[in-house]
């Protein structure tokens, strides 16, 4: 095809009259004065300080390294939020206005504007550098231009989904519900991930995430299981019942799904040969022995934690233990459908396998005292552990069918056989509650074919303490849960057999001055039938071993050991750590293992030193 | 080089002499410089000299993450930055197997087509100015801003749009972009008259671009010459048509051919171009509201993203010729390679270098205009 | 024209010792020669089936193996097909044959890839320096040249002192993460803290 513009036709001698035609039409100079950016238009930035977190997603994506991240003093700042006081400023220098920083932004704080006008002489070439505010650059209000929208967003918010048991087949068994992830799901739940470090601030153990997530990303197992290794001895555990801070505190998740962090752990290591987990355990390991000797009683997180610890600066470790084995709550508190037994004796045997002596079935205060431990060991640490369960003392609360849900759990987990009436009331609202009302209706589908299984919680449902998919699971198992109520008594038949639990409508659980003092609707009574009602409130710590004269030499804070910042006890050779000074928590005792151990380690090789 | 390293050299004495053409020069396209050996008004050899643009892309590129990239593709051809966007996006596609969404492949077509627009309308006035006539760069500049306007408001960037990502497009168009651009091209094509008035039936601009800088089709083929150069010796070659990209094997458009192989028949195809890619730019806004669904295929997340092991040499039509990227990945995290082959790689070097030699000195910058070089995709 | 272009290209190159030929799109032909039959193999491309435009002549520099790839990139105006042919030459001490006598652009592609990556082609007309006319350091395109390096060491960053970053310094704030510290495509593993 060619064109047809015939270039000899020279026109007749009058076309540039046609010209004349110009004079009728409006200039396509551009006025001058500002002319307005369209909608979209990518100009200075602007940035919600209210809602951005100081993640730094916004530098790490910057091509041309125009993002510095500001320090600001006085901006919130807390690692378990998930909020840094930190604000990117921008080099405008170097910005090439692609907006990619807004397009990844996981909280969407930060936007482009209509503003585009700026200019200076060199000695005020510091205007540059600008930190963005929802200002603007000058201080004058300009309309927002591109900004976030669910086409430009560049974060994926949906989680990988788990695979689970169907309600109906886990009800019947124990077996684990979760299944974990498979190599490509992990893979893609992984590169998520915005490295912004935020679960590591957030992680009472501080494990570095960021690093084994990326690890994990990358196709390498072995190095996630050294970087969790670097922090975190039980991570199986960990892997799986984690109350997971970092999650919450996750920058994704402040539009999305945060990334399972947990689930990437429990996916590392379990893809992870046993033999190869144990050589990336040991690493580091002093060959030097330092000649020092340590007890620790209680082989629970925190204790085991320690004695890893302990055990790899080149010290002798011996842990007692009361029980047949070595988990502590993990193992005589938590239902196997949630934590193998496997799982857990695999950190244990890898922590063992260190050289740590384990001495079982050994109470103190009954099989050897703690001035024995005093006498012959050169520290020791208490790691107790919270296994007494506390009583509503409410009438009737003696009767032989009301039980306490800490002492039920570790019987089944020992292995006992308990026969389960058909109908049972649990009280308590915790995750704790949870456990033994799934625990027992297992037990009761197995003895009775169906689940007869009522919680009933002080808290409402807006505020309710266990976790919301221990709620969800446990609704889809067929137990019911009220909120709201709170137990007056146990109704005991005139044959002495145990009839219910009665209940009242709870109005509100804390007093103006944020005590604890439940008002109830006393018209709003309820009888709950129940063959067995099982306290789940709270759990103390069985301090009868520690002997009259060393309680009375402590220093005790509202019923637990007073401990400092490294969890030293008042006396020199002596430490505390885990649930009994912190309350429950599988990774704060893992943290408080770290600490004590460190402390203990600094006050023997000062000693030396000395 | 740099003036400071410009040093005189003392020649024995010859009828002929050196004339460094650019590069600060009206007559020159972009900072490019041309060394012509004169005798009287003839050339008798000429000496690209590049390298005022380097900004060293191809290695930044290696060094920069996947998504970072697309920051600077499109600065690799200023006045046509769309191309270098898209075939960048689909050589990763294409490694990584993504299924581009059909809106997204219709939006990057509409873009492409109006970059072409607006790129012709800036080398019309470009080229004109080299023979003296100033008007049409006037006209050329201010119709292309109106293009520009329109790109502003899809993409909020007037040169550097930055809107083709791998996957797709970053964003949906705005709420009556269609009917605008539908304006738009009504309004260009009232102005193709008055073009014609003004530069192709001048009889300034006839006689000084006709039968200059010609080519025949061997010696084009020979020289690696593409895009509207190579259609102006009469070969109706166009990547679109030939080698297919996006939905062009969808669209009704003809390939505009001349004979000649002068700077006049290479303006006049682009001429021709112009008609084509409105045509073009009409059928995708009538078919785009029938075009549901989403602009972008999900990518993973741009800071954790390992194209796979692979390598793609992608083809597109740029305004300028055959533009294509070869990139490779070793499955990491950035480009092991990419390698831009801009058409005025040929254009600007060798083939400007045999055709302005036996030439006139005054048609040595219209001869470097009609090739429509451009600097920049040289340099890298 | 479109049907089984990859059949043809095989029959062709069935003479030539050690050239494989594989499909790989549509419209795409890979060829994995070895420098000694490159020559023979474009000759016939060229001569038999209609490959006349080199598209680009590409190099990868494979530092670990020691190794230049270089890559034809041909294309044919009649069967509308591209071709790459694959070579691999030592690193050391990166010579190679030109091809300009078949294909003149090679003269370009040729003297660009000599400037950038330090590959001589014997027979090519002009290696003159093109881009980097004032240049005295490594063929810069080498892998084992770090340019970003290069341009810290050469530049400086502008170090701004405006008044509200002054003003947050008086209050014990200030610059946590320089922008070169936390950049995504600079970044070591554990690069995410400083």
């Amino acid at each position: 095809m060619s064109s047809d513009i015939d270039y000899k036709d020279a026109g007749s001698i009058l076309a540039p009259l046609k010209n004349l035609r110009f004079f009728a039409r409006e200039p396509v100079t551009e006025p001058l004065g500002p002319r307005p950016a369209a909608e979209n238009y990518r100009g200075f930035h602007v940035n919600d300080w209210e809602l951005c977190i100081g993640c730094s997603t916004c530098q790490k994506v910057c091509d041309n390294a125009a993002i510095s991240m500001i320090h600001i003093p006085g901006l919130p700042n807390d690692p378990v939020k998930g909020v840094r006081d930190h604000r990117p400023a921008i080099d405008y220098g170097r910005c090439c206005w692609c907006g990619l920083c807004v397009d990844i932004c996981p909280t969407g704080s930060i936007s482009l504007t209509r503003e585009y006008v700026h200019t200076c002489t060199e000695p005020e070439l510091d205007s540059y550098f600008v930190l963005p505010d929802p200002n603007g650059m000058h201080k004058t209000h300009f309309p927002k231009g591109w900004s976030k929208t669910e086409q430009n967003d560049l974060l994926d918010h949906d989680r990988q989904p788990m695979a689970e048991m169907a309600p109906e087949a886990r009800i019947g068994d124990f077996a684990e519900i979760v299944a974990g992830y498979t190599d490509q799901q992990a893979l893609l739940e992984a590169s998520r991930c915005v490295q912004c470090g935020m679960c590591h601030d957030a992680c009472p153990t501080q494990m570095h995430a960021p690093d084994y997530i990326r690890a994990i990303w990358q196709g390498n197992v072995e190095l996630a299981v050294e970087e969790i290794y670097r922090t975190n001895p039980f991570a199986h555990v960990c892997g799986r019942v984690c109350t997971h801070k970092c999650e919450d505190a996750c920058s994704i998740g402040r539009r999305g799904t945060p990334v399972a962090i947990r689930w990437l752990k429990r996916y590392a290591m379990d893809a992870l040969a046993p033999a190869k987990v144990k050589k990336i355990a040991a690493k580091g390991k002093s060959r030097k022995k330092s000649g020092r000797k340590i007890a620790i009683v209680g082989a629970g997180p925190a204790g085991m934690t320690a004695a890893f610890d302990l055990i790899k600066q080149g010290h002798a470790v011996t842990v007692f233990e009361a029980l047949d084995q070595a988990g502590g709550m993990t193992r005589y508190g938590i239902p196997y459908y949630r934590l193998p037994s496997e799982s857990l004796q695999r950190d244990i045997d890898i922590i063992v396998s260190l050289g740590v002596e384990m001495r079982y079935r050994t109470r103190v205060g009954v099989d050897v005292s703690m001035a024995e431990l005093e006498q012959e060991y050169d520290a020791v640490v208490l790691a107790l552990g919270l296994q007494l369960g506390r009583s509503t003392r409410i009438p009737g609360s003696d009767h032989v069918q009301v039980r306490a849900a800490v002492d039920l759990l570790r019987r089944i987990a020992a292995g006992e056989s308990l026969a389960v009436p058909d109908k049972v009331v649990v009280i308590g609202g915790g995750n704790v509650a949870m456990d033994i009302a799934r625990t027992l209706a297992r037990l009761q589908k197995q003895q009775h074919g169906v689940v007869g299984m009522t919680v009933c919680a002080l808290e409402d449902f807006a505020h309710f303490l266990a976790d919301p998919e221990e709620v969800r699971e446990s609704g889809e198992e067929g137990i019911e849960i009220i909120d709201a109520r709170g137990p007056r008594h146990c109704v005991v038949n005139d044959d002495g057999t145990l009839g219910g639990l009665c209940t009242w409508k709870v109005l509100s659980i804390f007093d103006e001055q944020h005590r604890f003092a439940p008002k109830f609707d006393e018209s709003d009574e309820r009888i709950h039938e129940a063959g067995m009602v099982v306290e789940s409130i709270g759990q103390m710590t069985d301090t009868g071993l520690l002997g009259d004269e060393l309680t009375e030499a402590l220093e005790w804070n509202r019923g637990r050991m007073k401990v400092d910042a490294f969890g030293r006890t008042s006396l020199p050779w002596l430490w505390a750590a885990g649930d009994c000074v912190n309350g429950p928590d599988v990774v704060h005792a893992v943290a408080d293992g770290h600490r004590v151990a460190t402390s203990i380690n600094e006050y023997l090789t000062q000693e030396v030193a000395a | 080089m740099r003036p400071e390293n410009y040093q005189a050299q003392s020649h024995p004495p010859s009828h002929e002499y050196e004339l460094n053409f650019g590069p600060n020069h009206p007559g020159i396209e972009g900072n490019y410089a041309l060394q012509v050996r004169l005798h009287g008004d003839t050339v008798v050899s000429a000496h690209a000299d590049g390298g005022y643009l380097h900004r060293g892309f191809e290695k930044l590129m290696e060094g920069r993450l996947w998504i970072q990239n697309i920051a600077l593709v499109p600065r690799i051809c200023v006045p046509d930055p769309v191309p270098m966007e898209v075939c960048y996006s689909l050589a990763i596609e294409d490694i990584s197997g993504l299924q581009v969404p059909e809106r997204a492949k219709w939006l990057r077509v509409l873009q492409l087509e109006l970059s072409r627009i607006a790129a012709h309308l800036f080398y019309f006035g470009g080229h004109a100015a080299t023979t003296g006539m100033y008007s049409p760069s006037f006209w050329g500049v201010a119709d292309r801003d109106l293009i520009l306007d329109r790109f502003e408001e899809l993409s909020g960037g007037r040169v550097y749009h930055i809107f083709n990502i791998p996957g797709g497009v970053r964003r949906d168009i705005p709420e009556g972009f269609l009917g605008r651009v539908s304006a738009l091209l009504d309004y260009l094509e009232a102005r193709l008259p008055e073009y014609d008035d003004l530069l192709f039936r001048n009889q300034v601009f006839v006689r000084r671009s006709k039968g200059v800088g010609v080519i025949d089709q061997q010696q084009a083929l020979a020289w690696g010459v593409t895009g509207p150069n190579l259609r102006a010796t009469g070969l109706g070659f166009d990547v679109r048509r030939d080698d297919p990209y996006l939905i062009y094997n969808q669209l009704d458009f003809e390939i505009p051919t001349e004979d000649s192989g002068c700077c006049w028949a290479r303006t006049l195809v682009r001429r021709s171009e112009l008609q084509q890619s409105i045509r073009i730019c009409r059928q995708v806004i009538a078919a785009l509201p029938d075009i549901g669904g989403p602009v972008r295929a999900p990518i993973p997340n741009p800071l954790a993203w390992n194209v796979p092991v692979g390598e793609s040499y992608t083809r597109v039509e740029s305004s300028k010729g055959e533009l294509a990227y070869y990139v490779l990945s070793t499955g990491g995290e950035k480009p092991y390679r990419v390698h831009v082959r801009g058409p005025s790689a040929m254009h600007a070097v060798q083939v400007l270098e045999k055709m302005v030699t036996g030439g006139r000195l005054e048609d040595v910058a219209q001869i470097m205009f009609s090739l429509d070089a451009c600097p920049p995709e040289v340099d890298r | 024209m479109n049907g089984e272009v990859g059949r043809p290209i095989s029959r062709l190159l069935a003479d030539v010792d050690g050239a494989r030929c594989e499909r790989k799109g549509d419209r795409r032909v890979r060829i994995d020669a070895t420098p000694e039959n490159l020559p023979a193999v474009l000759e016939l491309l060229k001569g038999r089936a209609g490959y006349l435009h080199l598209s680009a002549i590409t190099c990868i520099d494979w530092m670990d193996d020691g190794e230049f790839e270089l890559i034809y990139h041909l294309w044919s105006y009649e069967d509308r097909n591209l071709v790459s042919a694959h070579i691999r030459i030592p690193r050391e001490p990166g010579v190679y044959l030109s091809v300009y006598d078949l294909f003149e652009p090679a003269g370009f592609f040729e003297r660009d890839i000599h400037e950038m990556y330090g590959v001589f082609f014997e027979g090519s007309p002009d290696q003159e320096k093109f881009i980097l006319t004032e240049w005295n350091g490594p063929p810069p395109m080498r892998k084992d040249f770090d340019a970003e390096g290069w341009v810290q060491g050469t530049f400086q960053w502008e170090d701004y002192r405006p008044e509200w970053l002054q003003e947050i310094e008086e209050k014990g704030g200030g610059i946590a993460i320089k922008p070169e510290q936390a950049r995504a495509n600079t970044r070591k593993i554990r690069g995410w803290k400083q």
